[in-house]
């Protein structure tokens, strides 16, 4: 039994099949967490900016004006293809696409001012890797940002949200804590420098949707939904239908 | 539109390594391709993307197949 496939291929299948589901999907292109980022790259006006695990763009979308160049990179050769056709058809002419690994950067040291990941890091097989690799390509005045969805820290409720996740896309790998965030990002050379905290409402049919969770995994969610203790139904605030909430971070890090 | 796709941005090639041995590339025009003579790989650029991966690179002394 099983996937003969390595984890690098899984998450081509995955997002290759659902480019078009990250491009307009609503959690993905709006946030306080995308306000913040623009606020960001306003004040650091970046030359040269890198979006890692671009997925659908909205990153790239959103800073290019901001930005001198702006790269987007991704594992998937259909987010890359979306990314680039959109940004086309959108008139930013500053956006490149590249297809890449996190883990193998094909970047020289030192090429941008700012390094982003938003709701990527979370797909990545060596996190430590990835984030050694944004600290090699940044210069050493760049500024990075690390956004994604945080595990509560709690063994009970992490248990809960990686069990979720995973039922949802066989791509999972791991949803990492603040604190274990922190420890990663300084651990890589880098130098926590502010933290924002988001809550992020996961519509039930769209989040399953994108990533056409097979029915079974669907229903095993909602079956565990059923079950699950108060705390854990307070903490997601499981909805009727299978909505629910879960935290997100941008932290800010400069290199160390 | 066509096929055809012009060549990648001079500022692109200063900027990319290759990711195996964070070396320099050359420019194939011809191949659309880029060359970590160190890696002995060459990356493909496809619809003017480069694929910076080592499992997409073809290695050099295999005839580059155009087809």
């Amino acid at each position: 039994m099983g996937n003969e496939a390595s984890h690098q291929a899984i998450v081509g299948q995955q997002f290759g099949q659902r480019a078009n589901a990250y491009l307009t999907s609503q959690v993905h292109a709006e946030g306080g967490d995308l306000d913040e980022l623009v606020r960001l790259a306003a004040g650091h006006r970046p030359a040269s900016a890198l979006d890692l695990g671009c997925g659908g763009g909205h990153v790239a979308y959103r800073l290019a004006s901001l930005v001198g160049e702006m790269h987007a990179s991704d594992l998937s050769e259909a987010m890359v293809a979306t990314v680039s056709a959109e940004a086309k058809r959108r008139g930013l002419d500053n956006v490149i696409a590249e297809r890449a690994a996190v883990e193998r950067l094909p970047y020289a040291d030192r090429t941008f001012d700012m390094v982003v990941t938003r709701y990527s890091a979370h797909h990545w097989h060596d996190f430590s890797a990835g984030l050694s690799q944004a600290r090699r390509v940044l210069k050493p005045d760049g500024l990075a940002v690390f956004i994604d969805v945080v595990s509560p820290g709690n063994p009970l409720l992490d248990t809960w949200f990686q069990t979720l996740e995973l039922l949802r896309d066989p791509s999972h790998v791991y949803n990492r804590s603040e604190a274990e965030w922190r420890e990663a990002v300084e651990t890589a050379g880098f130098r926590p420098d502010g933290v924002s905290h988001f809550k992020l409402r996961l519509d039930f049919a769209s989040w399953i949707g994108r990533m056409r969770t097979p029915d079974a995994h669907v229903a095993a969610i909602r079956s565990l939904q059923a079950l699950a203790a108060r705390e854990v139904v307070e903490h997601f605030q499981f909805e009727a239908d299978g909505s629910f909430t879960i935290d997100s971070m941008l932290l800010v890090a400069r290199p160390a | 539109m066509t096929d055809r796709t012009p060549g990648i941005d001079p500022k692109l090639l200063e900027i990319l390594v290759c990711p195996l041995t964070k070396g320099p590339l050359s420019y194939d025009a011809e191949h659309q391709e880029l060359i970590s003579e160190k890696a002995q790989l060459a990356y493909p650029i496809r619809d003017g993307i480069p694929i910076m991966l080592p499992g997409e690179a073809r290695p050099l002394g295999d005839a580059a197949t155009v087809s």
